[in-house]
């Protein structure tokens, strides 16, 4: 990162050395789980983010640290705004594309897919199409084509090759094969331990597996990263252990310190802490559901359900019980959830009756 | 909750808790997912009793005003701007921290200007410290606000660390002998007016 500023300082109007060192910036933030890097990117694009036109790429630049901060509406604007220019760029579709997956609308998400593959070509193109089946009923698919550019990887980026691994860990997770989720997981980790999305990913599996003490020596190293302190806090709750409030205390006052500064990063996360750890039930399924207008992900999707289940209130998940239905998502854990919820209208319309 | 008061409790509790305070808020360089200052402004409480715990300002000789203030900055955004971690390895250790305490004042004050009914304010340093939040360590600035009469209103122009990171956020609680206010202080909204 120092060669690429120096590269910058050295050509101050060269957007191709601004595009390296703010994408570096945004690389490592990612990986870290630490927004700063996403504000000094944003300091180093500026300049360009204020000429007429922006090119394209300052604005592309400019959607993924607003994607990355939630700001999902906002960051498709940039990227509307890019393809307008150049309607080519495989990296605004897939910009795109990641945004329509998070945020539930997957028939714009299949559209997306298709213009990155024309334009950034088949392996590209297979990643996101896979990762797109995954939520489409179609995770067994989703397998075959993930595991086959995985097959490729001596010719791809590291990066590229651990993010394939995790998509394949998540998708084993929709099908319920534990022991090869693990297995992508520890491949994906193998390439890029240090990151975080990655990290917490594994975090929840372990979490969900009953193996809370290795929550602990996984994320030893990471808890600057919010997203990694919350399944740090989960992990000493689930292991009953005598510091639990201190991490809750800490957690809490996290949360409260981006709430003063207006940001709204971690609806999911939000939730969890609520539920898991605040033990409210009605704070974490008011959470839930305006969690549930900016993003779907099945992550959004089982905290409402769990929600609502412990808040004893069925009606609440019925949105996304629709939304599941509508979309034929599979996850053992969620469908698990919706048939309990299912269940409990059930009774209760006969208990009315 | 206002920031004041949630600097006091970072405090509190992470004194009480000497182990945790050592792993999650020790004096590391990388912490926290985004870059927040926090200003406490005092005063100037010209009449009436001191509230409790509160330092008052008082009317200073010469027909000034006296506002205290506490300024945190983390440690981990100085570190970024004045490489405070001298043996890079990642944690600034207190010997690193002392060494570069003028370099933080010389920094950060320009950074802050204060009028006073239109005319300058000036600043004048009484001490810097170390102070744990849940995030990690920040570095105090504790000053005075010296203003030029009987001002009925002070404003403060921010600019510390906008021009690196626009998503920097101060954090400003101001205490006056009856009221504590809170603001945001952005890059669109760098600019505050109090009323005294």
């Amino acid at each position: 990162m120092t060669v690429l500023r120096q590269a910058l300082d050295q050509a101050p109007t060269s957007l191709v050395a601004a595009d390296r060192l703010a994408r570096a910036y945004i690389d490592f933030g990612r990986e870290l789980g630490d927004a700063h890097y996403a504000g000094y990117a944003e300091a180093v694009l500026s300049p360009w983010l204020a000429q007429s036109p922006v090119p394209p790429i300052a604005l592309i630049d400019e959607a993924t640290i607003l994607q990355y901060r939630h700001q999902f509406g906002e960051a498709r604007d940039q990227l509307r705004r890019a393809l307008a220019q150049d309607a080519h760029n495989a990296q605004a579709w897939l910009t795109l594309a990641t945004i329509d997956m998070v945020q539930g609308d997957y028939p714009s998400a299949v559209h997306d897919c298709s213009q990155v593959a024309a334009s950034g070509g088949s392996v590209i193109g297979i990643a996101c199409t896979g990762n797109l089946r995954s939520y489409l009923g179609q995770a067994q698919q989703s397998l075959v084509l993930l595991t086959q550019i995985a097959g490729d990887a001596p010719s791809l980026t590291v990066s590229f090759r651990a993010w394939v691994q995790g998509l394949l860990a998540e998708t084993a997770e929709r099908l319920g094969e534990w022991s090869q989720a693990e297995d992508h997981y520890r491949k994906a980790l193998a390439l890029t331990p240090k990151d975080n999305y990655l990290l917490v990913a594994y975090a929840d599996f372990l979490l969900d597996r009953g193996r809370p003490a290795e929550v602990l020596s996984l994320l030893r190293d990471s808890s600057q990263s919010d997203t990694a302190f919350l399944r740090l806090a989960l992990a000493k709750e689930a292991l009953h252990s005598p510091d639990v409030a201190q991490y809750v205390w800490i957690m809490g006052a996290r949360f409260e310190a981006l709430a003063q500064r207006g940001s709204d990063y971690f609806g999911r996360e939000q939730v969890r802490f609520a539920l898991g750890l605040q033990h409210d039930p009605q704070r974490a399924l008011d959470l839930a559901q305006r969690n549930w207008e900016v993003q779907r992900a099945p992550w959004d999707a089982r905290v409402l359900l769990e929600a609502a289940q412990a808040a004893r209130q069925p009606q609440a998940a019925v949105p996304v019980l629709a939304f599941i239905h509508e979309t034929r998502l599979q996850d053992p854990v969620i469908e698990s959830l919706a048939r309990q919820l299912e269940g409990q209208m059930k009774s209760s319309e006969v208990s009315q009756r | 909750m206002n920031a004041a008061y949630l600097c006091t409790a970072y405090r509190r509790v992470c004194r009480a808790l000497p182990a945790l305070a050592a792993t999650m808020a020790s004096m590391t360089a990388g912490a926290h997912s985004a870059s927040d200052a926090y200003l406490t402004l005092t005063g100037p409480t010209l009449n009436g009793p001191t509230p409790t715990g509160l330092r008052a300002a008082t009317a200073a000789p010469g027909d000034q005003t006296v506002l205290h203030a506490q300024w945190d900055i983390a440690l981990r955004d100085l570190d970024f701007v004045l490489q405070l971690d001298d043996n890079g390895d990642g944690d600034i250790v207190w010997g690193e921290l002392r060494r570069h305490q003028t370099d933080i004042a010389r920094y950060a004050y320009p950074h802050l200007h204060w009028r006073g009914d239109g005319r300058s304010c000036r600043m004048a340093p009484t001490g810097q410290m170390v102070d744990d939040h849940a995030d990690g360590a920040y570095a105090s600035l504790m000053f005075d606000v010296i203003c030029p009469g009987k001002p009925a209103r002070l404003r403060l122009d921010y600019q510390l660390f906008f021009a690196i990171d626009p998503s920097h956020r101060a954090i400003v609680v101001f205490r006056s002998a009856d009221n504590v206010a809170t603001s945001v202080l952005s890059p669109d909204k760098a600019r505050i007016d109090l009323p005294l």
